[in-house]
């Protein structure tokens, strides 16, 4: 019962993401939106994203554990990765100076993401072998 | 931390699947166990000490 209203809560913030993006889309405001270009496009993006990863989580029966080594290592490699972000913070911050980088704003956002996301998930996955 | 996991599971002739649903974590996470790369919770120990048929934590677990 706990995990069906889990479930119907991710598709109703899924389905809300599409309306607003297509929203969002339509009213043409996310072609300049605080200066992220494209807002609505990837909000259905994300949508359709999240639709296809909750169905594919409903129609597997396999019960996901989550034990407490699990939750030690995500600590871990949360914090390895902050430590990461700043120490690149700090490296852009130089090169900055060196060599002023213009790049958009979605751009550098889509480039944050993903190194963190990798970085993490790389951690993650040294961390689950050494330790 | 040295523990007798093993030892005791194979005496049991539980595999380590079998041993992780019992008490409720993964199978990495047992193996993880034996081989003393991780030392767990005061309430997985119990556990694990219920699931091999030990009276006694200290029976497993050595510091």
């Amino acid at each position: 019962m706990e995990k069906k209203k889990q479930i119907i809560s991710k598709y109703f913030f899924a389905f809300i993401c599409i309306i607003s993006g297509a929203i969002i889309e339509y009213l043409k405001v996310g072609r300049d939106f605080l200066g992220f270009s494209s807002v609505g496009t990837w909000l259905i993006y994300i949508g359709f994203v999240m639709l296809a990863v909750i169905s594919l989580q409903a129609i597997s029966n396999k019960k996901r554990i989550v034990d407490e080594r699990m939750k030690l290592l995500a600590f871990k490699a949360s914090r390895i990765t902050f430590v990461l972000v700043i120490f690149a913070a700090f490296v852009i911050m130089i090169i900055d100076g060196i060599k002023t980088i213009t790049i958009p704003y979605s751009l550098f956002m889509s480039y944050l993401i993903a190194y963190l996301m990798l970085v993490y998930v790389i951690a993650y996955k040294i961390i689950e072998r050494y330790n | 931390m040295e523990n007798k996991i093993k030892f005791y599971r194979k005496k049991l002739e539980i595999t380590q699947e079998g041993l992780a649903k019992v008490v409720g974590v993964t199978r990495q996470t047992i193996n993880a166990l034996e081989q003393g790369r991780y030392n767990p919770s005061l309430e997985l120990a119990s556990n694990i000490t219920k699931a091999l048929k030990k009276k006694y934590i200290e029976e497993l677990f050595k510091l």
